[in-house]
């Protein structure tokens, strides 16, 4: 079910009147555990059959880590858990994937091999459950989790619809404790999260599908040369189409938990006014980047060891987050263009550590407007189908097609344009700040008519929109 | 005292670099502080939650009522999820409608009812390629029932990629992979279509709104030919139906939708990026993959029992004049007959379905149709050995 669909609007007013109707604390938490496995087999029922599996396998696995003495057989129910959950992913998600590259290594040394491809259906939001789930068993690893007696309350910190198929990823360890006590609603929360709804709504259906999104694709799916201009606007469409797009949906989801008394962290904060890579991966898919930190890069050594370690973790941890956004190449190449950038980032910041005009106003402005041209370069191979294409963009990029066409209408060049300005300056006001001051700070008409404006604007699309990028994720 | 490298290493180790080591108290509740709060804006909520949905009631009813002033009136959207509705209808003995608007908005599907003993079941689209609908009912085991096929030429061979053929393999695909949440958005969406004449999904959508800015393109910018505005509504069945204004004689709707047929129907220049001879093989190599793909389809169905006609309906004006240029009979109409040995329907050719005249040059008005399908019935028959 996607947020932006009449389905949803009917089901989630028919969830929230029935939640705040009813008295008992276990109801409301039965209530939600069957409203969330609805929302997710709303695409595809037996999907919710796995779902349900694996929440229940890692429930039992956490208690048996927990009750297991000594380290050995700890860590064997870890991996036990670990297993189960990457080969489901890496099963629906990387099958193919994995079959078309084992044919291509045999085919190098001469054996021709014809797999079978495998009509494997996707299931909707894997990467991200099997993420919340596993956060679970690997806390009660680390012992700063102690397993919870409820199932069903495992069953709800997994599946609670707002987060289950687009993230924020949000872990057992920070949705449980909200599950001991019953929600409450504070003065204004239930009015904020429609208002957050409202945003994220209108960051999805209008800024990212009507702005950006045609651009984009007219850009990307181009098979002739283009000029520079074009292709850098392309670009810069689907950095702010992937930037709506999926902020969107975690705005979306903060605001319905937040109707239903629940409170999910950002995931999101202005990240293309990040100074260094750093810098935007605090800011850019936070549960994401701290998932990765706590549970692969800190394991890994961390800082806490020598410098080329060091440098290799991250590429390492780059490479697999690129991996989890998608079975292909392109991602790959993604992830390690970022795991390289954070690489010489870290010496170009230890080169300049002492130097005072590395901090003033320009050096900063200068290294902001760098990052974000490097995102973009980077975004070239997270938005390709294949390399061709993405080195046909790179060659246009950088002036490789001075005879290349300019397809773009003037409208659409008007619109990238005022898009990302508008947004990059929002980021930029916002950076050090988040939304909740923002607004306190306005003036209520503003606030006023910009909520207004934007469920106008949400209405007047009708709903002509694309399912979220990050949902094939 | 450390050396040079020994520094510059200790710098390289610095963790606020990236990654910084999570907290005390991070570690403890694995991410974030256990009883983690949102901060809620401290304004007054309800007086402006108040103000805004009065102005977003009042905002779009005033847009309704400016929808309804220049012409517009309630019709259902022909979206991929009322045409699923409509192919999940296909029974294994139906009489189905594939193709083009012409078949869309030319056929009744009640006269067509009282001639062949059967309702038939409206599959054609607006603007598409009837081929992948026909490969999909050829591949349907099920089926074995009776198909219309409307021709167009150019849309008929358009190769893959091309919006007549990607709008209808959209509707194809969502009609085996349609989730129920999307089954019951259109549920949902239908009694709000049926009463609210704003909600055009192809021409009054924000998108829709900007696309028709009069702002001046760059000499080479890839400009999308615009679609003609609403002059149809549509039903549960998917009948198509021309609306009075455009059937009136001489009307500013009818006159600019024949302005806009012209350019949709002339052939758009090959790509600069490949040589104009290479180009023209490669269509020619695309539509002669298509002749042969729509035997082998056809060839499939009857098999199995199935029967296919094929039908020119009725054009008029400057286009069928462009049509005829560009499009001539032998070139595509011929092939198809040839190729299937399927029987087809020229409505040229018999003096009972040519005398009609299309208002906006390209469909029938919803009068005319009755009239045209009464008179089509008897010719259907005798194709299709009834």
């Amino acid at each position: 079910m996607l947020f932006n669909s009449l389905t949803f609007v009917v089901f989630f007013v028919v969830v929230v009147t029935a939640y705040w109707s009813i008295r008992s604390w276990n109801a409301r938490k039965n209530l939600l555990v069957g409203a969330s496995y609805i929302f997710y087999g709303a695409w595809n029922p037996p999907f919710a059959a796995l779902l349900f599996s694996t929440t229940a396998m890692d429930f039992w696995l956490g208690r048996q880590i927990a009750k297991a003495e000594g380290r050995h057989s700890r860590r064997v129910w870890l991996v036990g858990s670990v297993c189960m959950n990457l080969s489901m992913l890496g099963f629906f998600k990387y099958g193919n994937f994995l079959l078309q590259n084992f044919q291509w290594l045999l085919a190098r040394i001469g054996i021709i091999y014809q797999p079978p491809h495998l009509d494997i259906l996707l299931p909707v939001g894997i990467s991200f459950y099997t993420f919340h789930s596993l956060s679970y068993t690997l806390d009660i690893y680390r012992g700063v989790l102690k397993p919870t007696k409820s199932l069903r309350d495992f069953i709800l910190a997994v599946s609670f619809f707002p987060q289950l198929v687009a993230g924020p990823i949000v872990r057992a360890g920070d949705f449980l404790p909200q599950l001991v006590r019953p929600s409450s609603l504070r003065a204004g929360q239930f009015l904020w999260g429609l208002l957050l709804m409202t945003l994220g709504l209108f960051e999805k259906i209008v800024l990212a599908d009507t702005m950006l999104s045609g651009s984009a694709d007219r850009i990307f799916s181009y098979a002739g040369p283009l000029v520079a201009l074009d292709s850098w606007l392309g670009v810069m469409a689907f950095a702010g189409q992937i930037f709506f797009d999926f902020a969107g949906y975690s705005t979306c989801a903060i605001g319905a938990a937040l109707c239903l008394g629940f409170h999910l962290k950002d995931n999101f904060r202005f990240p293309y006014a990040a100074i260094g890579f750093s810098d935007f991966w605090r800011r850019w898919h936070i549960s994401l980047s701290t998932f990765l930190r706590d549970y692969l890069y800190i394991p890994l050594g961390g800082n806490q060891v020598r410098p080329v370690r060091a440098a290799t973790n991250l590429v390492i941890v780059m490479f697999l987050g690129g991996l989890w956004h998608g079975a292909a190449w392109t991602f790959v190449v993604w992830g390690l263009l970022h795991g390289s950038y954070l690489v010489v980032e870290r010496v170009v910041r230890a080169l300049l550590e002492n130097k005072d005009w590395a901090n003033n106003l320009a050096t900063r402005l200068f290294a902001g407007f760098a990052t974000y041209a490097a995102v973009c370069i980077a975004w070239v191979f997270f938005r390709a189908s294949d390399f061709t294409v993405a080195a046909r963009m790179l060659h246009g990029m950088f002036g490789g097609h001075a005879h290349g066409d300019a397809i773009l209408t003037t409208r659409e060049m008007l619109q990238i344009v005022l898009v990302t300005a508008g947004m990059i300056l929002v980021h930029w006001t916002l950076r050090d700040s988040n939304i909740e001051t923002a607004v306190m700070r306005l003036p209520r008409w503003i606030v006023t008519t910009a909520w207004a404006l934007m469920a106008c604007a949400i209405i007047l699309t009708q709903g002509s929109s694309n399912a979220f990028i990050y949902f094939q994720f | 005292m450390p050396s040079s490298t020994s520094n510059f290493k200790r710098k390289l180790q610095l963790p606020r670099l990236f990654f910084r080591k999570p907290s005390q108290l991070e570690r403890v509740h694995g991410g974030p502080p256990l009883e983690y709060e949102r901060p809620i804006p401290e304004v007054p909520w309800r007086g402006i939650t108040v103000v805004v949905v009065l102005i977003v009631i009042a905002a779009t009813c005033a847009w309704e009522f400016y929808c309804r002033s220049i012409g517009y009136g309630p019709t259902l959207n022909d979206n991929e999820d009322l045409w699923t509705m409509a192919r999940r209808g296909v029974k294994p003995e139906s009489v189905v409608i594939i193709g083009d608007s012409r078949a869309w908005f030319d056929l009744d599907l009640d006269e067509l009812q009282k001639g062949l003993s059967k309702r038939p079941v409206q599959l054609a689209m607006g603007g598409s390629c009837a081929y992948p609908v026909l490969a999909d009912l050829a591949n349907d085991e099920n089926f074995h029932g009776t198909i219309i096929c409307s021709i167009v030429p150019r849309l008929f061979v358009a190769p893959p990629g091309t919006p007549p053929m990607e709008r209808t393999e959209k509707a194809v695909r969502r009609s085996h992979t349609q989730t129920p949440a999307q089954r019951v958005s259109q549920y949902l969406a239908m009694p709000l279509e049926e009463h609210v004449a704003f909600l055009k999904q192809e021409e009054l959508t924000l998108d829709d709104l900007l696309k028709r800015l009069p702002i001046p393109n760059r000499p080479y910018a890839l400009v999308s030919p615009r679609l003609p505005p609403y002059f149809g509504t549509l039903d549960r069945e998917r009948r198509a139906r021309m609306i009075e204004e455009c059937a009136r004689p001489g009307s500013e709707l009818q006159r600019r939708i024949q302005q806009i047929w012209l350019p949709l129907f002339t052939p758009p220049p090959p790509p600069t990026y490949i040589p104009k001879e290479e180009f023209g093989k490669k269509m020619g190599a695309a539509i002669e993959a298509r002749f042969h793909d729509v035997a082998m389809a056809v060839k499939k169905l009857r098999a199995r029992g199935g029967k296919i006609v094929f039908v020119r309906f009725p054009h008029s004006g400057e286009l069928k004049e462009l049509e005829d240029r560009e499009t001539p009979r032998r070139g595509i109409w011929d092939r198809v007959i040839k190729e299937t040995g399927a029987p087809g329907i020229y409505y040229e050719d018999y003096p009972e379905l040519s005398g009609f005249n299309c208002p906006e040059w390209s469909h029938l008005s919803a009068g005319d149709s009755v009239e045209f399908s009464k008179r089509l019935v008897p010719h259907l028959r005798k194709a299709l050995q009834m």
